[in-house]
């Protein structure tokens, strides 16, 4: 069965020189949950740029391919697609909300698709209804509380209807309550995720599979509650065990 | 977080905000182009444009106290222009001298800037970017201007934020009263040159975001080629949804 997302030795540099990542090779299955973790400067939003083909900036040609979507090359001739396939959430919301209106901002994908008049207006209040946010068309993306910004983003992205969701930091600056909705809200989406965060009860939580990431090599991969017990490993690397699985019972 | 904003008064329902978009700008362009162009002869007649917009003012239920505030804040430009007037020379059979120019200026610039303040409290941006759409400003032009306006609020935020924390790490008391001249000298360069800091990083960090945002467009699909943003982009189409 072709993977949702496959990674085969990586390599990127950044132009000062910087090596962000080291031969990264790895696979998410189709509707399998993956964590993507590490420390600061690990390399992991460097890797999540790469699997939508916003890095390299010159995107490669399709034999040199290193990164496939659903067995679909990320490669200069093939970005409408993977783009339509990979569903990325930014880590700031303030970077992916760009419209005026949250009407506008949610439509924006299904819009570059091609959708308008009833269809596109019906596929964002679908998307918006997905997130819990009907209603909220008119509204001005710089009048919502952080976690409603989250749920707009995550909208826009579901709204193009993506096979794989990609997710930066999607716990960040959200408060006990709109962490927990949107815990939930992943739980129920059906399609691949690849979570990149340090939120590690949230990988415990949701996630099968972990990819600890480090200096840009990928230094263990594998069931989540093995990977993130590991206590040596996840001090080695500037980690922590999560609460949730050194007690076994959520507080 | 947000504390300021442009538009305080847009997101009411009053008969002023049910109008057509189209109607109110068209409304107030005709508005100001009049007034540009009043003849200074019938400069008492400038009260017709000015009841005008009070009527506005009244029926928008924008403030007078928030109207007043904005005007101040933009006054220093029109005072600048009224001052050039006064040394400017003035034709025959006008009584009044450059004074009277200068506040005929004053007066016709004042309008204007109420008109515009009125427009954008009394009508959603949104909807006035989709009324630029309508009527074929270039698609370029409308994004610039929707990215703008939503970026503004996150500028104005980002920059208070670094205030708040240059605030909290200043440790230089304000000179007092009695203090020389050289100690205030050397007081106000170094604010002078904190501000230059703050602004220059509030630059970097404004074109290190603008580089993400053109990543978060790219990321859902935008072709730089055609798409817009504010009002539709529709695959480059340029189409109201």
């Amino acid at each position: 069965m072709i993977p949702a997302l496959e990674v085969r030795d990586l390599h990127f540099r950044y132009p000062d020189g910087t090596a962000a990542l080291n031969g990264v090779s790895f696979s998410v299955a189709a509707g399998e949950c993956v964590g993507l973790i590490g420390p600061n400067g690990a390399g992991k939003t460097t890797l999540l740029w790469h699997l939508n083909g916003l890095l390299p900036e010159r995107p490669v040609t399709e034999p040199d391919a290193t990164v496939r979507v659903f067995g679909l090359p990320v490669a200069a001739t093939n970005l409408p697609q993977i783009r339509r396939q990979v569903g990325l959430l930014f880590q700031d919301p303030n970077d992916q909300l760009f419209c005026p209106t949250v009407f506008e901002d949610v439509g924006f994908g299904p819009q570059q698709l091609g959708l308008s008049g009833p269809e596109l207006r019906q596929r964002v209040a679908q998307a918006l209804a997905q997130v819990g946010l009907q209603g909220y068309e008119k509204r001005a993306p710089h009048h919502l509380s952080g976690g409603e910004k989250r749920l707009v983003c995550l909208a826009g992205v579901l709204a193009c209807e993506a096979g794989i969701l990609v997710l930066d930091e999607p716990t960040s600056n959200l408060d006990p309550r709109s962490r927990r909705e949107l815990k939930q809200l992943l739980r129920q989406m059906p399609m691949a995720k690849l979570i990149a965060t340090h939120d590690l009860e949230l990988v415990a939580e949701l996630c099968t599979r972990v990819v600890l990431l480090d200096r840009g090599r990928i230094v263990a991969e594998g069931p989540t509650v093995p990977v993130l017990s590991d206590e040596a490993l996840m001090l080695k690397h500037d980690l922590e065990c999560p609460h949730i699985l050194r007690h076994q019972h959520p507080h | 977080m947000q504390q300021w904003n442009l538009d305080t008064y847009s997101p009411r329902e009053t008969i002023m905000h049910r109008l057509p978009a189209m109607a109110k700008l068209v409304g107030a362009v005709g508005l100001v182009v009049a007034v540009s162009l009043w003849p200074r002869h019938w400069g008492w007649y400038l009260l017709i444009p000015t009841g005008l917009l009070l009527l506005v003012t009244v029926l928008g239920r924008v403030s007078m106290r928030f109207l007043c505030w904005r005007l101040l804040t933009l006054e220093p430009l029109v005072l600048g222009v009224a001052v050039l007037a006064l040394f400017q020379p003035v034709g025959e059979g006008v009584g009044g001298g450059g004074w009277r120019l200068a506040g005929f200026l004053m007066a016709r610039c004042t309008l204007c800037l109420v008109t515009m303040i009125l427009l954008s409290n009394v009508t959603p941006f949104s909807e006035l970017l989709l009324v630029f759409r309508r009527l074929r400003v270039p698609a370029l032009l409308v994004t610039t201007l929707a990215l703008m306006y939503r970026y503004l609020f996150v500028l104005v935020d980002e920059a208070q934020r670094m205030k708040r924390a240059r605030q909290s790490r200043s440790f230089a008391a304000t000179p007092a009263r009695r203090a020389g001249p050289a100690v205030r000298l050397r007081h106000s360069l170094g604010s002078w040159r904190t501000l230059a800091t703050v602004v220059s990083q509030l630059f970097v960090r404004a074109s290190e975001r603008a580089e993400r945002i053109y990543a978060a467009m790219c990321a859902r699909g935008w072709d730089a080629d055609g798409g817009g943003v504010g009002g539709g982009g529709n695959a480059g189409t340029g189409r109201v949804p």
